[in-house]
């Protein structure tokens, strides 16, 4: 057991700058903004210097009490991984927003953004139940506001959909997590996990399927994600794209801690779980249709953000199809897809941002001879597109033929399932690639689009490494290689390195 | 007998029975005003739900003096603190999440000039 207390930082910097924001603004609108790029660099550094000098496994613990008894946080692999995908995508965002949030209240959007960065990191470090769901309600609540932000009134309907979705599912969380401290006393992650096996099996049933419920509703998944279409067309890109390349990403990781870490046995190569009902089959069915319906719908969209919205859905469910296989190789698969995944979709949006600044609309249509009008965006969302349908040579082919082979693995049923998986990318490249045929294909006589030079900086350097993780996978690969042996090894990956001396039962 | 039942499980029927009233009123209703008194309805639900859990009825209070004894005959006989604490927390998120979505319906009244959610689905952007 080591002991890491800096890495409270990382939640901490960034909630101390949120609150004093309104100080900086008192001076200057842009030192706002720019406070708010400096506090994500200094997470974005802080977390890759956790993760590339190797200080996992490692604990915070508060007031010296030590758990199980005071509340900490754990870095593992996983952990150390995700939140810097958190915090370096953030630091992206928040460049474009130096460009994109121009007028408006740039005071109260840093704020959000800066509550909504902490919590997703305080999501993804937690090591405490009850804890978990404070950060879930500090990364909601912030993003319901973020969602409402901007001019347009289709904002006010997603957000508000998203609000009522949410905070029902949290209730839900909440009433599974008093369900298991009524059996076991203990919120600390870690010990409910060594210990599952004490409750009644009929009540961690129950407490499963409302703690899963609660969960599916932000990690997107069927039939928990009806307000995923409405809250990200409405919103304005740069929240669109960082509820799909930061939110996204916690969300997975909280319904998988709980349904592999806690719910979960690793006998032999794969995860089960307690209770009377197999949860990771559940998630598998789940994902499943998320995926094929999120495909298919994505198919019949006019709107781009809207087609984005339903392929952002699918992507999930395909990432919770990797995680749910619950061996290694699938499992590697899932954290890799989550990661090109928020790589590939925020860019996406980021790019639709600014075409629709520069006047262009938001259906296919006007996307018709992108390429004469603007080489630069034609060419990096087309490499956008590339990773997301898994094409050779981008990011998103690895994750997603490592996913395809850990199914041929298992075997079984997944056998069904993967066939349902790659009949949606088919539907996936169809929708893609028409697009990328409008913008290279059709001649425009429309005018040039300049490419404004701060929004294009994040854009350069998403597209550069959804290359560079297709050429090298290992770049991320050994990272998500790591990350998989702590999902799949219960006690030995994450329990015993919180709690050394608990003897499971 | 009726009277060791209610004593028992009054508390969870009722938290039970108001969680799902709240659900009910949230997805039938078509009024944004009474969608957000459904959602505090069913956080009213879970947090008497997780007090009633916490207690049981012949429970002393959780803070130890000279007279107030929190253990007799190795039984602890107290309720337990640490839920009502997370009561606590879970009132304060609940409060932050009916302002915030009051606040928005205020909003779009004034951008639509109505509540209806339907008349609002109807209306183009």
């Amino acid at each position: 057991m080591n002991i890491f207390n800096n890495a409270a930082l990382l939640i901490g910097v960034p909630l101390l700058f949120a609150f004093s924001i309104p100080l900086f603004g008192l001076i200057s609108k842009e030192l706002a903004k720019w406070v708010t790029l400096l506090t994500i660099g200094f997470n974005a550094t802080f977390s890759l210097y956790i993760l590339l000098a190797h200080k996992y496994p490692a604990i915070v613990v508060m007031g010296n009490w030590l758990p199980p008894f005071g509340e900490n946080l754990y870095i593992g692999p996983v952990a150390a991984l995700l939140v810097s995908v958190i915090s370096v995508i953030g630091l992206l965002i928040a460049i474009y927003n130096l460009w994109a949030i121009k007028r408006g209240d740039v005071i109260r959007f840093s704020i959000l953004f800066l509550m909504f960065t902490a919590g997703a990191s305080g999501m993804v470090l937690t090591g405490d139940i009850f804890n978990l769901f404070i950060f879930m309600e500090i990364t909601g609540i912030s993003s319901y506001a973020l969602a409402a932000f901007g001019p347009e009134r289709r904002a006010l309907g997603g957000s508000f959909k998203f609000l009522v979705v949410s905070s029902i599912g949290s209730t839900l969380y909440l009433m599974g997590v008093t369900l298991i401290y009524t059996q076991l006393g203990t919120l600390n992650i870690a010990e409910i996990a060594a210990r599952i096996n004490q409750t009644t099996p009929a009540l961690l049933t129950f407490a499963g399927i409302l703690i899963i419920s609660g969960l599916a509703v932000e990690a997107e998944l069927f039939p928990f994600n009806g307000w995923v279409p409405d809250t990200y067309t409405g919103a304005i890109n740069g929240v669109s794209a960082s509820l799909s390349g930061i939110a996204a990403v916690s969300a997975v990781y909280a319904l998988f801690r709980i349904a592999m870490t806690v719910f979960g046995r690793s006998g032999g190569a794969y995860v089960t779980t307690y209770g009377k009902i197999d949860f990771m089959t559940v998630i598998a069915i789940l994902a499943t249709a998320t995926v094929v319906i999120g495909e298919l719908s994505a198919l019949s969209q006019k709107n781009v953000k809207k087609m984005l919205a339903y392929s952002s859905m699918a992507q999930m469910g395909l990432i919770a199809v990797g995680l749910s296989i619950g061996n290694e190789l699938g499992v590697y698969g899932g954290i890799f897809q989550l990661i090109n995944h928020s790589i590939a979709k925020s860019m996406l949006f980021l790019i639709v941002g600014i075409l629709v600044a520069a006047g262009v609309g938001e259906n296919i249509d006007d996307f018709k001879g992108l390429w004469n009008r603007n080489p630069f965006l034609a060419l990096t969302f087309s490499v956008g597109a590339f990773s997301m349908l898994g094409f050779p040579l981008f990011g998103g082919f690895w994750s997603k033929f490592a996913i395809v082979a850990a199914s041929v693995q298992r075997g079984g049923w997944y056998d069904f399932v993967i066939g349902l998986v790659l009949f949606a990318s088919v539907v996936e490249a169809f929708y893609y690639l028409r697009i990328v045929a409008y913008m290279f294909m059709s001649d425009t006589k429309q005018a040039k689009i300049k490419t404004p030079l701060i929004p294009a900086i994040p854009i350069f350097i998403l597209a550069v490494s959804i290359v560079a993780i297709g050429v090298l996978p290992q770049l991320v690969g050994t990272f998500s290689a790591q990350a998989a042996g702590e999902f799949t090894h219960k006690m030995s990956g994450y329990v015993l390195n919180v709690i050394p001396t608990i003897v499971a039962h | 007998m009726m009277e060791v039942f209610l004593q028992n499980w009054i508390y969870l029927i009722g938290a039970i029975s108001l969680f799902g009233i709240g659900l009910y009123i949230t997805l039938t209703d078509e009024n944004i005003f009474k969608i957000i008194v459904g959602l505090n309805i069913i956080e009213s639900g879970t947090n008497l739900f997780m007090i009633a859990i916490a207690w049981h009825p012949k429970a002393v209070m959780p803070i130890y003096t000279a007279t107030n004894h929190l253990v007799v005959n190795g039984k602890v006989v107290s309720a337990d603190p640490l839920p009502q604490s997370l009561v606590l927390t879970a009132i304060v998120i609940g409060l932050g999440t009916t302002a915030l979505a009051l606040t928005i319906g205020v909003k779009i009244f004034e951008k639509y000039g109505t509540l209806d959610v339907r008349k609002i689905k109807e209306a183009k952007r």
